[in-house]
């Protein structure tokens, strides 16, 4: 881990730094446009955060992390567009309902272990996925998905002018989950979820009951998720379909693995890097500089999911520790020299 | 009644598609603890091999070229399997996470190098003109090619069921099925039948590929994304290793998704889903499964 | 000359260390049992000489090393396994269990051997090994052991759970196989020991503590010291 002495003083400067970035003159995020891309980066390094504490520190393999992102988004969405709550309740009420439905579904998928929990958390989350995407039951708006009607949420909320509020939000949010990520898995109860990705054999001798641990885990994560899908709904301004498929959930997992499981930070960067990256891999992929190349060649390398598949591939296989885990074996070699 | 059969059948057809795919996933999950992800891209390369086979190599689209893109596309489905198995999860031996996130790598780089080379859009599959008739049972007209995919899947499970019953390698994945370790101190090498699994999986999936073109009109890297979701859901309903668990909760799952599709478009998947949650209530290790010791 | 001698011999699991350097030899054509009190490493010691746990020390078969080999190997070479809960494969036939074990199909004279000492298995085939009493699970067990020409039979509590009734039918069983070939047997049914066994090993948390003949059985005060049961009865 990332110890207090080093990081307390790091992130005590970066933080009121990137707070205070839009205001400080003209720098690269007192535009509006880096500002948005950024905003959307902090979400997805904060919802890689809570898939870290499912799958890194707790050992569960979710496939359908996504499904309580979009919950909480659409369930905002669908509160404030039709008047049924005052904005700030309606986020409350989208986060109170979907820890509800994680608990259901968690109870369901948790009778299950180890790779069979992959598959049926990945089948709810396909459930929901249709559901969302076929417009069941005409509340969904299908494919297109659901604007934010701008007149029922504070003006702060909205528009390319308040960019930078969406941005502190953004920012706010992810230190805010930072901060409970910390404390949980750092807490008494943190220590039973490591012990259950170790060894739950020995989690049960002590008396404690492993489905209990692994289900609270599940459901902070998925609560989490469902509010930083609330600020997801404010920043994009939109509830769309593509939040709910499983193509998000894969994209945690090559967030949390590529950045480093365990370590808190690497999956933040990991989120944060996979995010700005896979806008400007898109970029790339339109460059001229590639149409010199044969298509055999050129073709998947204008794919972004090409060089992050065989990226993930090699990690999973040579470099477990990711990005964090290779600064810790790079620190480890240095401190060892001394 | 006639759309009723015609919905049935249908659902039928649908459901010998998803066994296709659930047959292999199955075996693999249930001798290795291998959650195969990348099951998807063995479909797509069938798919692709047999258009390019009927397109490419063949310029008459008659019964002889759909057969022959069939085996070829299963052919190199298996061998692509067989290459993904011995090249990387070998290296990955009982580390199932590992295995797991390795093959979702693969899914994403397959579907990426496919994506390069052709597009995303629908290619058409030639298929034989007879293809577009229909037979009439009562008075509901049922299009032929639903009694091709249910006869196709009938074969391969037969095949498998005769392969899995009969021969030496057949018994030694039964048996590790149950009980790997158990296997290897009896002193069989069980690599071999993790092989053979993955290329008889990999070969059920690249049959079900150029099918799966055939009945949705077109191939494209994206074909594959729903029956791999519900060849999981089919191996979890059957019951892991199961092969007859797989047939019949294919079969099942086809039959209900079509009959509430009828009733409420996307009220299928829906159900499907609620039909697993049951299962996993009231009976975790599926319908044929056993309870590991 | 001994069959297995065994050397210094770690087992860690989960950073649990289970065999702290366990030593010990089986001389070629004897019985030795290997006792101990429940959890003390007699089972693990088996499987680590298997191959089934990754394991540090020495082991060797007729003076050559197996440590580190893949278990199918360390079969091969001739050390046939009966592990504690029989591990038959209960969805194959009677037959299939017998037929997947045996290595050389051509060896009939084994094969009849087999048959002559469990002939209740002939009859019963074509059954389903999971529908059969323990007892004959137990054969089965046994029998697969015997299909192959082996150096060494490990053999793990073989009558443990069964009714009285089947424990002689195994003990007899075993009496019988025990003058045909080399058998490290861990059991905790001490008259049977003292019928059959030359040699005893005793364990405890980990090691070895004791390693001699089995003259010592008949003291009652030493079974109670060493194996922690009133002795001489059971
Ligand atoms: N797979 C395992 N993981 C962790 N501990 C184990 C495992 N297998 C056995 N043990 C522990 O190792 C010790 C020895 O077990 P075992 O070899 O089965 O003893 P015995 O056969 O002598 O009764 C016991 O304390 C047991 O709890
Ligand atoms: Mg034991």
């Amino acid at each position: 881990m990332l110890r207090w002495k080093y990081s307390r003083p790091l992130l005590a400067i970066l933080i009121p730094l990137l707070f205070a970035s839009p205001l400080l003159g003209n720098n690269p995020l007192s535009h509006p446009g880096l500002q948005q891309t950024m905003a959307v980066a902090f979400l997805y390094g904060a919802l890689a955060l809570t898939y870290d504490l499912l799958f890194g520190f707790t050992g569960l393999l979710s496939f359908g992390h996504a499904l309580f992102f979009a919950s909480g988004m659409y369930l905002a969405v669908l509160f404030i567009n039709h008047d049924v709550l005052v904005w700030w309740l309606a986020v409350i009420a989208a986060v109170a309902i979907t820890t509800i439905l994680a608990i259901l579904i968690g109870s369901a998928s948790l009778r299950t272990g180890g790779i069979t929990f992959a598959m049926v958390t990945l089948a709810f989350a396909e459930a929901g996925h249709v559901v969302i995407s076929r417009n069941f039951g005409g509340l969904t708006n299908g494919e297109n998905g659901i604007a934010l009607n701008a007149d029922k949420v504070p003006g702060i909320f909205i528009g390319v002018f308040n960019t930078k509020y969406l941005f502190w939000i953004s920012l706010g949010t992810l230190v805010l989950v930072y901060f409970i990520t910390w404390w949980i898995t750092e807490s008494s109860a943190g220590r039973v979820f490591a012990a259950l990705r170790d060894n739950e054999t020995r989690v049960a001798v002590l008396g404690l009951k492993p489905a209990r641990f692994k289900l609270l885990s599940f459901v902070i994560a998925a609560g989490m998720a469902s509010f930083i899908g609330v600020v997801m709904l404010m920043v994009s301004g939109s509830a769309a379909p593509r939040f709910a498929s499983s193509d998000v959930t894969i994209a945690l997992l090559l967030m949390v693995i590529l950045g480093g499981a365990i370590t808190r930070w690497g999956a933040v960067i990991g989120g944060i890097i996979y995010s700005v990256a896979s806008t400007r891999l898109q970029d790339l992929s339109q460059s001229t500089a590639l149409h010199s190349v044969p298509k055999i060649i050129s073709g998947p390398l204008s794919e972004p999911t090409f060089i992050l598949g065989l990226l993930f591939i090699f990690v999973v296989m040579f470099a477990p520790g990711g990005l964090s885990g290779a600064y810790y074996y790079l620190r480890l070699k240095v401190i060892s020299k001394k | 009644m006639d759309t009723f059969l015609l919905i049935g059948i249908t659902g039928i057809g649908l459901g010998a598609l998803y066994f296709l795919v659930a047959s292999g996933l199955s075996l693999i999950y249930g001798l290795m603890g291998v959650l195969n992800f990348a099951h998807g891209s063995f479909l797509t390369v069938g798919a692709f091999v047999g258009l390019w086979f009927s397109s490419q190599v063949m310029h008459v689209s008659n019964t002889w070229t759909f057969i022959g893109a069939m085996v070829l596309g299963g052919l190199a489905a298996g061998l692509f399997a067989l290459l993904v198995e011995r090249i990387v999860i070998s290296r990955l031996y009982e580390r199932h996470i590992d295995q797991a996130l390795v093959t979702v790598g693969i899914a994403l780089v397959v579907g990426a190098v496919l994506a390069g080379w052709f597009g995303n859009d629908l290619r058409l599959l030639p298929t034989p003109a007879w293809f577009i008739n229909t037979v009439t049972i009562g008075s509901a007209h049922i299009p032929v090619d639903r009694f091709l995919y249910i006869g196709v899947a009938l074969i391969l499970l037969f095949a498998n069921t005769a392969l899995l019953r009969f021969s030496r390698i057949g018994l030694v994945i039964r048996a590790g099925v149950e009980n790997r370790q158990m296997v290897a101190a009896l002193g069989i090498n069980v690599r071999l039948a993790f092989s053979t699994v993955f290329f008889l999986g990999g070969f059920a999936a690249g049959v079900g590929g150029v099918l799966v073109s055939a009945y949705s009109n077109g191939v494209s890297p994206l074909i594959a994304g729903s029956y791999l979701i519900y060849g999981f859901i089919v191996v979890v309903i059957g019951g892991m290793g199961s092969v007859p668990g797989s047939f019949l909760a294919a079969m099942i799952i086809g039959i209900i998704k079509q009959y509430a599709n009828y009733y409420s478009p996307g009220l299928g998947d829906f159900v499907v889903v609620f039909l697993l949650a049951g299962v996993l209530l009231l009976r975790p290790q599926g319908l044929l499964g056993k309870v590991k010791a | 000359m001994n069959v297995l001698s065994v050397k210094d011999l770690h087992v860690k699991i989960n950073e649990s260390h289970i065999l702290h350097g366990v030593s010990f030899e089986v001389p070629t054509h004897s019985v030795t049992a290997l006792l101990g009190r429940n959890g003390v490493g007699k089972s693990t010691t088996l499987k680590a000489i298997m191959g089934l746990y990754p394991s540090q020390g020495v082991i060797e078969l007729n003076g050559s090393s197996i440590a580190g080999k893949l278990t199918y190997k360390i079969a091969q070479d001739g050390i046939a396994y009966v592990p504690e809960d029989r591990e038959i494969f209960s969805s194959l036939t009677v037959k299939e269990n017998l037929a997947l074990a045996t290595r050389d199909e051509k060896d009939i004279a084994r094969q009849e051997l087999v048959q002559a000492l469990f002939p209740e298995l002939t009859t019963r085939a074509a059954q389903r090994a999971g529908t059969l009493s323990g007892g004959q699970q137990q054969m089965v067990a046994i029998a697969r052991a015997l299909v192959n020409k082996n150096e060494i039979i490990l053999i793990d509590e073989p009558t443990k759970g069964l009714a009285p009734k089947l424990v002689t039918e195994v003990a007899d069983a075993l009496g019988r196989v025990a003058g045909e070939t080399t058998m490290l047997l861990v059991e905790q049914n001490l008259p049977l020991v003292k019928r059959i066994a030359q040699h005893v090993i005793v364990m405890d948390q980990g090691r070895v503590v004791f390693q001699g003949g089995p003259e010592n059985l008949h003291d009652p005060e030493w079974v109670h010291t060493m194996l922690g049961v009133s002795g001489g009865h059971n």
